[in-house]
């Protein structure tokens, strides 16, 4: 757990000298809403509260640079321990430190250092959380390396959005690295492009072919995967793999060089097995100070109005050169997450399930042939397969008010529809 | 933040609320309440309320052509097809929910005599590795499994020993295979009986 | 040795496994996997040395610490004022104010590697340049971050006066704008770490490879072997053939190339041959001419390169004999690459291509090393031979050169406008703190400052449209040294100094400016600036 530091001095003369310089002052890019001086001071020291997801490579540096910059209520979510592995970047842990919480060991070390601001771990999943909690911070940085939590983290933004209430409206600022290179932006959920949008972009995880795995290796790669993914299960049972035990690397390791040797196959090395088998990126502590450094500018910027702020994708490459470019990638009107259309639909409280349907077939301007309706606990009607629209029918009969909750929602699936729509329910008098 | 804030005042105020769906089970729904099977192929789900886990089982019979995009297995085989006739095999199907950017985990829950399915159940077709991008559906995994029944391939096997066979040795190969159907031993290994009864 | 008495060697030479690695090896992990344990060698007997504590030198060495330089030395005769506490992150807040700022940092920035020596100088540069500038060459490197113009003057010129001195980086910044510059006579680069491939030479196939492929009977062949023939021999052998029915010459027009396409997948004994399939896509490499890249043939020109002696570094040494290798080996191309890339094929057939690209690569590093005329290590022969369709050399300028070459200007303002922007902006200022009063406050006007960049400008030309995004912001915040600028900065200087430390990768050749208020980075390249 965080311990209470000792009472903190309070902001010294000059400390903010360098970053008033730019919260005085208005530069030419700046937004005419700007509010110099004392006014946005007050806001970023005293009011914003920041949320930092990952406490690792990206997350380290962002949490420093966040202290540094006047953040003052800064919290961080991450569920790993300290790995001897990530000493030659993540900068706020010690050797002593392997095996601690990231998020505690990194909070504490962020307030032993820069008098004054409050770092509030949590050590578990971004997943534990619910939209309360999400709904009290201004901002949301990532500095994550797993595609499944930004997706979650994303669609968990794009949800908390309601027109009513500005403040419900949190930017998300993603950073990512790989070796020399990375990339950061601008996430306006429901305004521009979200993480979803841009799946496409993603790399492709090196797979290869199950049958050259088992019959024609040729790589060393082939070799490790034939241990891992078909020796493993076969030989060890139900046994799972912990890709940081060392005796299951080891154990790897010899059974893909005993089969590299048979095919003559040149290659397999303990350090290739590893990177093989835990899928490992190489990772620096430059790359990941640049790409920090541009998603906490873009989180200053923003709190505070001082100058423009990405539009919405930096994408860095340092192999040749610093080659950099910046650009807006497009809003899909198709994302699962943040495309689709949203209807509002005021029913009787006596309508049926199959009455709604027939609303929606009959609708002209959303063309909807054969729907399916689930809401996001359970399924209302299934077209197919055929033992779900079995199980499902019955609700055709019912009323959807003993379904769906006043102002709860329905996701429509329809082979007409380009993804989704989604309703939200009310009911008339 | 000010500048932020007033961004969605300026724009129609039209709900735009999402539901709270996940992006993996919207498209999970999708998938599955658009899938269009023939009758050789039927989904079964233990808890109709989980969608991510549910068999498949697969009925194979003469061998009607369908035509197959994005798989790249054989279509060589010409007086095999139908030699798994008779036969109900069934397959797992885990999705996660990174579904689609992850495909779904596909595994045959039987010990089967089939030169792409090896004796752990572990199928060899591409898109369920190698070729998955998330544009592919369940649907296009299901129809690529059962042609796996109506075309085996032999120049890429998973079961090396029945691979052999049938190239080497067709009758054979029939015969093994319809040996193995039946629950019989095949070289010392004890397949199970998958004919429909 | 006879080819079987060297397989039979091969084959029964016992298998030694490694165990687990050892500590260090495993906090290195992540890097060694871009740079190798080579890199990591040249890293830990580096000796860098960083001019002034700010916040931006500070994230510099971070980023150098961490990964494991040899030595660092932080000259820095200041003491830390409250305004350096608060934007620090390698000192202690309040309690650090009116320490030694070189001391404090040090001690701070040595906790985050046991194995880095730190040092805290707590001369001034000027008196190193009165009276132990020789000092500065006792290092690898040299890193200076908003130096007094003066100062950096005299600096640079005495690092530019012996082509054995250090690398200079020159680091600027003010506000959210900033530029880096590394000012280096040349920098040659092995490992570059390349995308582009280099040649399998299907066009000029070597002997052995030739033979296997015109001798393999494809006809005759069972059909799961003809599945898993590797594309590399069913494209030296469609060619072979083709050339003899085309007068030795490969396809040349379109419809000769789709004819030679179809003639490969008219070869399939199934529809679904993958491996035809890839031969098919990769037919182009068949009438793509295995050439040395112009790049490359460059370098064999160079005066370095024709006239060396033995006391030439090794790189021009390398050079010259590849020049010779190519001009008098037969094939006239660069050694091959033992480097095969993956394909559809049985074990067995990959393997055996693999051998004959492995045993030929061997045949020309042997070749290729009768042209050298002085020893050189093994392993760099190897690494060069393997790079060589990807060698670099730089040659580079001495910092500041662009700001006296009007031409210069000119062109980066017409090839790259807001790079030259803020470089100029940035000049200004220097220009400006040049001629003010030393420790009077720093705060000058838009257009004091475009008067400035104006007159760095020949006579009639004008300033790029973008000069006033970024002199309005130098005006705004002329000496903010801001935490993620600094982070930024730190991050994108260390890895070029990385980078001419390991001599892997290529390091930018210009003036890198970065602007983060719309977040891009730029390069003015010297290579563009040449009138």
């Amino acid at each position: 757990m965080a311990t209470e530091t000792q009472s903190q001095p309070a902001d010294w003369p000059g400390r903010y000298f360098h970053i008033d310089q730019v919260l005085n002052t208005p530069g030419p890019r700046t937004d005419e809403s700007f509010l110099a001086g004392d006014g946005v001071k007050d806001f970023l020291r005293n009011k914003s509260k920041i949320l930092v997801i990952g406490a690792g490579g990206l997350g380290c540096e962002i949490l420093a640079n966040l202290a540094l910059t006047g953040f003052k209520d800064i919290h961080v979510i991450d569920m790993d321990t300290i790995d001897i592995s990530n000493l030659n970047r993540q900068f706020l842990f010690r050797p002593k430190d392997v095996g601690k919480s990231k998020a505690i060991v990194a909070a504490e070390f962020i307030m032993k250092r820069v008098p004054g601001v409050k770092v509030t771990p949590y050590f578990g999943k971004i997943q534990d959380k619910d939209d309360a909690y999400y709904m009290q911070f201004n901002l949301v940085i990532c500095g994550l390396d797993s595609v499944e939590a930004r997706r979650w983290m994303n669609a968990t933004l794009v949800n908390l959005v309601d027109p009513e209430e500005p403040e419900s409206l949190k930017p998300l600022i993603d950073g990512g690295t790989e070796g020399f290179k990375g990339q950061a932006r601008v996430i306006l959920p429901t305004i521009t492009s979200c993480y979803e949008c841009s799946l496409d972009m993603l790399n492709k995880q090196t797979a290869f072919p199950i049958c050259t795995i088992a019959n024609t290796p040729r790589l060393p790669e082939h070799c490790i995967e034939w241990a891992s993914v078909l020796e493993w299960p076969r030989v060890r049972g139900d046994l799972k793999l912990d890709t940081d035990d060392p005796e299951h690397i080891g154990w790897l390791y010899k059974i893909a060089l005993a089969r590299a040797n048979e095919f003559k196959i040149e290659g397999v090395t303990w350090s290739l097995t590893q990177g093989v088998v835990k899928n490992i990126i190489p990772a620096i502590a430059s790359t990941n100070a640049v790409i920090a450094a541009a998603c906490c500018n873009e989180a200053f910027k923003i709190a505070t109005s001082s100058a423009a702020y990405l539009n919405n994708y930096f994408m860095l490459i340092g192999t040749d050169g610093v080659y950099s470019y910046t650009f807006e990638h497009e809003k899909r009107d198709d994302c699962p997450v943040c495309g689709g259309e949203a209807l509002e639909m005021t029913l009787k409280p006596t309508t049926t399930v199959e009455e709604l349907i027939d609303i929606l077939v009959e609708k002209q301007d959303i063309q909807i042939k054969k729907p399916s309706l689930s809401t996001p606990t359970k399924q209302i009607y299934f077209q197919a397969p055929p033992q779900l629209e079995e199980a499902t029918r019955p609700n055709l009969e019912k009323k959807v008010s003993d379904l769906v909750p006043p102002g709860g929602e329905v996701t429509v699936t329809a082979t007409t529809l380009p993804f989704s729509l989604s309703l939200r329910i009310s009911y008339s008098e | 933040m000010i500048k932020i804030w007033s961004m969605k005042k300026n724009e129609d105020a039209a709900a735009k609320k999402k539901p709270k769906t996940s992006a993996a089970q919207i498209r999970v729904q999708k998938d599955l309440t658009e899938l269009d099977l023939p009758p050789t192929m039927k989904t079964h789900f233990p808890d109709p309320a989980d969608l991510l886990n549910f068999t498949l089982t697969i009925t194979p019979d003469e061998g009607t052509r369908f035509l197959l995009l994005h798989i790249s297995q054989s279509n060589s085989a010409n007086n095999t097809s139908g030699m798994y006739k008779g036969g109900a095999f069934v397959f797992s199907f885990a999705i996660n929910t990174n579904y689609p950017h992850d495909p779904p985990k596909v595994k045959c829950t039987q010990t089967i005599y089939h030169p792409n399915v090896d004796l752990e159940g572990n199928v060899c077709l591409n898109i369920l590795r190698e070729d998955w991008k998330p544009v592919l559906n369940l649907n296009s995994v299901m129809v690529g499994l059962q042609y796996l029944f109506l075309e085996p391939n032999a120049d890429d096997p998973l079961n090396k020993e029945a691979a052999q066979e049938m190239s080497k040795n067709r009758d054979q190969f029939l015969n093994n295979v319809r040996a193995s159907m039946r629950g019989g031993h095949i070289k010392g290994t004890q397949y199970d009986n998958v004919l429909v009864r | 040795m006879s080819q079987e008495a060297q397989d039979i060697q091969d084959s029964t030479t016992a298998i030694v496994a490694e165990s687990a690695p050892d500590a260090k090896t495993r906090r290195y992990d992540r890097q060694l996997r871009l740079w190798a344990a080579s890199g990591q060698s040249a890293l830990e007997s580096s000796r860098v040395l960083v001019i002034a504590g700010t916040a931006t030198s500070t994230s510099v060495l971070k980023n150098l610490v961490l990964p494991g330089i040899g030595h660092f030395t932080i000259l820095d005769p200041l003491e830390v004022t409250p305004e350096d506490a608060g934007n620090n992150f390698f000192l202690e807040g309040p309690s650090s104010i009116g320490k030694s700022r070189a001391e404090e940092a040090v001690r701070l920035l040595c906790e985050l590697n046991d194995g880095v020596d730190g040092k805290a100088d707590k001369r001034s540069l000027e008196e190193v340049l009165e009276n132990d500038k020789e000092w500065l060459s006792d290092f690898t490197i040299v890193i200076a971050h908003n130096l007094d113009p003066k100062l950096l003057q005299r600096l640079s010129e005495y690092l530019w006066s012996d082509t054995t001195f250090p690398p200079l980086v020159v680091v600027r910044s003010a506000g959210f704008l900033a530029e880096f510059y590394i000012q280096y006579h040349e920098h040659s680069v092995i490992e570059s770490h390349s995308e582009t491939t280099p040649s399998l030479r299907i066009d000029k196939a070597f002997p052995a490879l030739l033979d296997y492929a015109t001798t393999l009977d494809f006809e005759n062949m069972d059909v799961t072997d003809h599945g898993h023939i590797p594309y590399v021999v069913i494209l030296v052998r469609v060619l072979e053939d083709w050339k003899k029915a085309h007068n030795g010459l490969p396809p040349q027009t379109y419809a000769e190339k789709k004819e030679f396409k179809q003639g490969i997948m008219a070869m399939r004994k199934k529809s679904d041959e993958e491996n035809f399939e890839e031969a098919e896509a990769q037919a182009y490499r068949s009438w793509t001419a295995t050439t040395v890249p112009s790049e490359i043939s460059e370098l064999f020109d160079d005066p370095k390169v024709k006239s060396v002696t033995p006391s030439s570094p090794p790189f021009y040494h390398l050079v010259n004999a590849l020049a010779k290798f190519v001009q008098e080996q037969p094939s006239h191309t660069l050694p091959l690459s033992s480097t095969l890339p993956d394909m559809k094929a049985s074990t067995s057939a990959y393997i055996h291509l693999q051998t004959l690209y492995k045993r030929r690569a061997e045949e020309e590093k042997a070749a290729f090393k009768s042209y050298l005329q002085v020893p050189i290590a093994e392993d760099m022969v190897d690494a060069f031979v393997k790079n060589s369709h990807a060698l670099k050399l730089l040659r580079g300028k001495q910092w500041g050169a662009v700001d006296k070459d009007g031409a210069a200007l000119v062109k980066g303002g017409e090839v790259a406008p807001k790079e030259l922007s803020v470089h100029l902006a940035l000049s200004a200022l220097s220009s400006v703190i040049d001629k003010s009063q030393p420790g009077a406050p720093l705060t000058p006007t838009v257009e004091a400052l475009t008067e400035e960049a104006q007159a760095l400008l020949p006579g009639g030309a004008s300033l790029p449209d973008d000069f006033d995004n970024a002199v309005g912001e130098v005006a705004r915040a002329p000496t903010a040294d801001l935490p993620n600028v600094a982070a930024l900065l730190g991050g994108l200087v260390a890895q070029e100094v990385i980078k001419m430390i390991t001599k892997q990768y290529i390091p930018i050749h210009g003036y890198c400016t970065i602007d983060l208020v719309d977040a891009w980075t730029g390069t003015l390249k010297l290579s563009d600036l040449k009138p």
